[in-house]
């Protein structure tokens, strides 16, 4: 039985769902309109005209676009480096919060990452470029995965840790007196009650390689050039094509919607996999 | 993807049809992306048609030029045979000495007098630290954009205006046109575009912003009264004929009123020519004339060079040098410049306004050539960049009524004089008001 | 028991576990923040396309605090973006949590995609997308506030709210990612405790304040760190959104470390900023921790 108060929240709720909902969709609809429209009409301001595909024909077949070679390429770039971020942050999660390591190792590496975390990325462009043409890797995957993996190490290694926290300390325990190696009571244990916390992590940490822009600018060149560094060209020195950057965003967020909706999955097959325990 | 690499088997034929040592050499040019791009890479296509060379572009956000640029000449091994570099990142490359000088690639290498230098920025004087035509070699224009006064034909026919000389002419005119739904004028008086815009103002005052940068003397001028005298007109303009609140208008903004119909008057770079006349981008296309930029009554007409040149780093092989001077002595010929304009490109002579006809590509050529004639260098020194993100603080601040003009040109000659004095350079006190 | 292999593998575990991020870490990061602390102290000059570097000891720092005005603009401004901004966001974010785990199958499947829409879209149209959109004589915004009389608002012109306008469009693009946390977090908490609360909560406000919350703490205070050194590092929306003007009214931090460090090329100062930004933001977040570990124990003591 549903009290009256309760209805009354939850229709209250719904109310602030849905607000928070138009909020974001009317923008996101009004670029979805403006990738078929022309230049003048998206200055003009119309919200009506005659829908154009032409902004879509230039990003795909002008010669001097190769927008679906770009996006391969984020997406190659940012589901390795987020499998890679994921699994290392992971790891070093679970051993500094329930295996006691040394406190000056933890504090280190903790400390380090949260250092670098802070900096300006854009400060650093400039010694990896040197780092990776050094060892013959500018332009390459391996250079542009690696700090990617990098980027969103801190970040992932902290959101790990606060999730691994919730996993009850006793639950482990038991593990280990039932004679568990620490790798069994980590496969068997804490990747399946942090899957919920996984996708989440995951997701940021494919949105920051999704998203990035001035690590790719300098790491890459035309053949490894990522979706952002592509679509910075339409904002260019004496204009701005709007047009052009609007079919480009919805072409590229298409693809990491279904990676939210891929999480989703994720989030509650890892809950079930959690209550079944 | 290569973008525009096409792999040729080239002709006999083809090959002979050159001058000079036709070599098979893959040059690699870095470049942005842009309206004029299109021009560029027909020229490139049609010098690949012309020779059995290949080239191969980077095209490259603008935003990323210039960390593209020094990530590849500082190196040991350049990655680009030709870089292209931008009026305001000139002179930290030019004095880096990381640009081979093109006589020493070819001794008899020159620049024909009908190509554009725009103030000398072809050159660098090791000596002085600043641009000069006659100092070594570094560059040769690629995109002659500079600023042009644009202005509404159809509103000039209607109310039988004619285009104006002098500042007080401009001033005349914006208010003519000025109504509810139109703007005067448009200042481009935003943080990141103000020092660019002022420029052209300040010198046809009569003003300046150094002493005498080609002899060597960067002594502080900015606090005269001509500079009064100019942010006065700067911000009366913005004022009395523009919109409100002109210290947010940058170029987006400036193109977005104009090509909306809603200005009557804007001075901006000729590189927003072809976009003001696209029906696809612009509800006045047809209708938007250019002019000179005006000057002081009695004061010499100037306007702010916004161009490009190309240059060969030093760090890379010498075949890789005499092929790419091969291609930017062939760039400059007058016969592929009018290809290169009627592609969309912004040319780099001042030779074609007879040859173009009445083809409407060529519409913008004489007043593009008359600005391009009289156009200077801001900041001809190293420290430039430095030098423009602090006074175009000043004078912004000096549009949004933060600052009297006064003061603005005052802190911007304290400023600038700081800067230089610990840089090493010997000063005069810089003039103040 | 454990046996002694097992120990031996644990012992193993124990390092290589940790082995991955620290070699990452050592390898690629070590050396340009060396390098940055190297160029702090340093003047770099460029003669005849070679690197030259000279020791200056903290004469950047001094020119830092001396003369770099707009720095110290950028940072009063980042102190008020980044705390008006991630409260926004962190009550945005957890009341949208709330609602989204309200809601049941379809309904929240299609909220959740919904509110993650905004920081899935590159950063730089983000910038350019809301110019157009707060534009005085064109943009949408104003549009509609037109049909209800209201404006124009030169959202980005005037020097009085230009930075509000930033917040505004900073807590639409990264309201989502507070959402996303404090849904997982959510999720993830034992379902057993409301159960059991059940009976002693009057209304759902009781329960939020009393359980969900308390509860929560762990995943806000992370999410919270995470959210406040992301905003001390705002760029991407400043620089299309308004380059920093009017004036110095939306200048931020990290656009002048960009502008003095690339722009500039003045290495030197440049990384003096993002040193001293360090430091500070470092001291702030030593400081909050002992503050929070200190009511904590009072806390404790009190209820004990």
């Amino acid at each position: 039985m549903i009290s009256r108060t309760t209805r009354k929240n939850l229709l209250g709720g719904h109310l602030v769902a849905w607000g928070y909902a138009l909020i974001i969709i009317g923008p996101m609809f009004w670029i979805l309109s403006n990738s078929f429209k022309r230049q003048i009409d998206i200055l003009m301001g119309n919200t009506f005209s005659t829908p154009i595909l032409t902004n879509y024909e230039t990003l795909l077949f002008s010669r001097q676009s190769d927008f679906l070679m770009n996006l391969w390429n984020s997406a190659m770039i940012g589901v390795v480096s987020t499998v890679i971020v994921l699994v290392i942050a992971t790891l070093a999660a679970f051993t500094i919060i329930r295996l006691e390591p040394p406190k000056w190792a933890t504090a280190l590496l903790l400390g380090w990452a949260l250092v670098f975390h802070m900096l300006p990325t854009l400060t650093f462009v400039g010694s990896w470029y040197v780092m990776f043409s050094n060892m013959g890797l500018h332009g390459t995957y391996t250079a542009l995965i690696l700090t990617h993996v990098l980027h969103a190490l801190p970040q992932t290694m902290f959101l790990m840790v606060g999730f691994l926290l919730n996993i009850p300390r006793e639950l482990i325990q038991a593990a280990r007196m039932d004679g568990c190696s620490y790798g069994q009571v980590f496969r068997r244990i804490v990747v399946p009650l942090s899957f919920g916390g996984m996708a989440a992590a995951g997701a940021l940490a494919f949105i920051q390689s999704w998203s990035d822009f001035a690590i790719s600018l300098n790491l890459s060149d035309q053949d490894t050039m990522t979706a952002p560094v592509a679509i910075a060209t339409f904002a260019q020195e004496h204009q701005i094509r709007y047009g052009e950057m609007a079919a480009a965003s919805v072409m590229s967020m298409i693809p990491a919607l279904i990676l939210i909706l891929l999480g989703q999955r994720y989030v509650v097959r890892g809950l079930m996999a959690g209550a079944v325990k | 993807m290569k973008q525009t690499k096409t792999f040729l088997l080239g002709s006999v034929a083809s090959a002979m049809l050159v001058a000079g040592p036709a070599s098979a050499e893959e040059i690699r040019i870095l470049i942005n992306q842009s309206p004029w791009l299109n021009g560029f890479v027909a020229m490139v296509e049609e010098y690949e048609d012309q020779t059995d060379n290949t080239i191969e572009l980077d095209v490259t956000p603008f935003g990323g030029m210039l960390e593209k640029t020094r990530n590849s000449v500082r190196g040991d091994d350049g990655r680009y045979d030709i870089v292209a570099l931008n009026a305001a990142g000139m002179a930290e490359f030019y004095a880096g000495g990381f640009l081979k000088p093109l006589t020493e690639i070819d001794a008899e290498f020159a620049l024909d007098e009908n190509v554009l230098t725009f103030g000398g920025s072809t050159g660098w004087n090791f000596d002085t630290n600043g641009f000069s035509a006659d100092g070594d070699l570094l560059g040769v224009p690629i995109n002659g954009n500079v600023q042009v006064l644009y202005y509404r034909t159809d509103l000039y026919d209607e109310a039988g205006l004619t285009p104006p000389e002098t500042w007080d002419d401009l001033m005349a005119n914006a208010k003519a046109l000025a109504d509810d739904n139109t703007y005067g004028f448009i200042p481009r008086a935003s943080r990141d575009s103000i020092l660019y815009n002022f420029t052209s103002y300040l010198f046809s005052h009569g003003g300046s912003f150094f002493a005498d940068p080609s002899g060597g003397d960067y002594s502080v001028t900015i606090a005269s009264p001509e500079g009064l005298k100019a942010l006065e007109t700067y911000i009366a303009l913005g004022n009395e004929a523009g919109p409100p609140n002109p210290g947010a208008i940058a170029q987006a903004e400036l193109i977005q009123l104009m090509s909306t119909g809603r200005a009557a008057h804007a001075i901006a770079v000729v590189a927003a020519y072809p976009v003001l006349n696209d029906p696809n981008s612009s509800i006045v296309a047809g209708k938007v004339g250019t002019a000179l930029i005006p000057a002081a009554e009695g004061e010499e007409h100037a306007s702010a060079a916004g161009h490009w040149v190309a240059a060969i780093p030093k760090n890379v092989t010498g075949e890789k040098q005499d092929a790419a001077l091969d291609f930017l002595n062939w760039f400059l010929s007058k016969k592929q410049q009018l290809f290169y304009v009627q592609s969309g490109g912004i040319p780099v002579r001042k030779d074609l306004s007879d040859s173009a006809g009445d083809n409407p590509s060529f519409a913008f050529l004489p007043a593009f050539s008359e600005n391009a004639s009289v156009s200077r260098m801001n900041m001809p020194l190293p420290q430039g960049s430095q030098i423009s993100d602090a006074i175009s603080l000043f004078l912004n601040q000096a549009v949004i009524g933060e600052l009297t003009p006064t003061e603005a040109l005052n802190k911007s000659a304290d400023e600038m004089h700081r800067i230089l004095t610990e840089a090493g350079y010997t000063l005069a006190e810089p003039s103040k008001l | 028991m454990a046996t002694n292999s097992t120990r031996r593998r644990n012992a193993l575990w124990r390092i290589g576990s940790l082995l991955p991020a620290s070699l990452l870490l050592v390898a690629l990061s070590i050396y340009p923040v060396f390098n940055l602390v190297g160029l702090s102290l340093s003047d770099v000059e460029w003669i005849d396309g070679r690197a030259h570097s000279e020791f200056i000891g903290f004469a950047n720092f001094d020119q830092l605090f001396r003369h770099e005005t707009v720095y110290w603009a950028g940072v009063r401004n980042t102190i008020i973006f980044a705390i008006c901004a991630v409260t926004a966001q962190m009550i945005f974010g957890f009341s949208m949590a709330l609602a989204a785990r309200r809601a049941s199958g379809v309904t929240r499947a299609v909220l959740t995609a919904v509110f993650l829409l905004p920081i899935v879209m590159p950063p730089i149209v983000i910038g350019a997308m809301w110019r157009l959109l707060l534009g005085r004589d064109f943009g949408a915004v104003n549009t509609l506030l037109g049909y209800v009389g209201i404006g124009p608002i030169d959202f980005l012109g005037n020097p009085d709210i230009a930075l509000a306008s930033v917040i505004l469009v900073d807590i639409w693009h990264w309201t989502p990612f507070v959402f996303l946390l404090m849904l997982t977090g959510l999720e993830s908490l034992d379902q057993e405790v409301f159960e059991a609360a059940k009976f002693d909560v009057r209304s759902p406000w009781q329960e939020l304040r009393y359980v969900t919350i308390p509860l929560m703490v762990p995943t806000i205070l992370i999410t919270l760190g995470l959210r406040l050194v992301l905003s001390f590092k705002v760029f991407d929306e400043v620089y299309l959104l308004t380059g920093g003007g009017p004036g110095t009214s939306t200048e931020v931090i990290n656009f002048s470390i960009y502008r003095t460090f690339f722009a500039q090329d003045r290495l030197g100062v440049g990384s003096a900023m993002s040193l001293l930004t360090l430091v500070a933001v470092a001291v702030l977040i030593v400081v909050v921790n002992l503050w929070i570990r200190k009511r904590r124990s009072k806390s404790q003591e009190a209820t004990s």
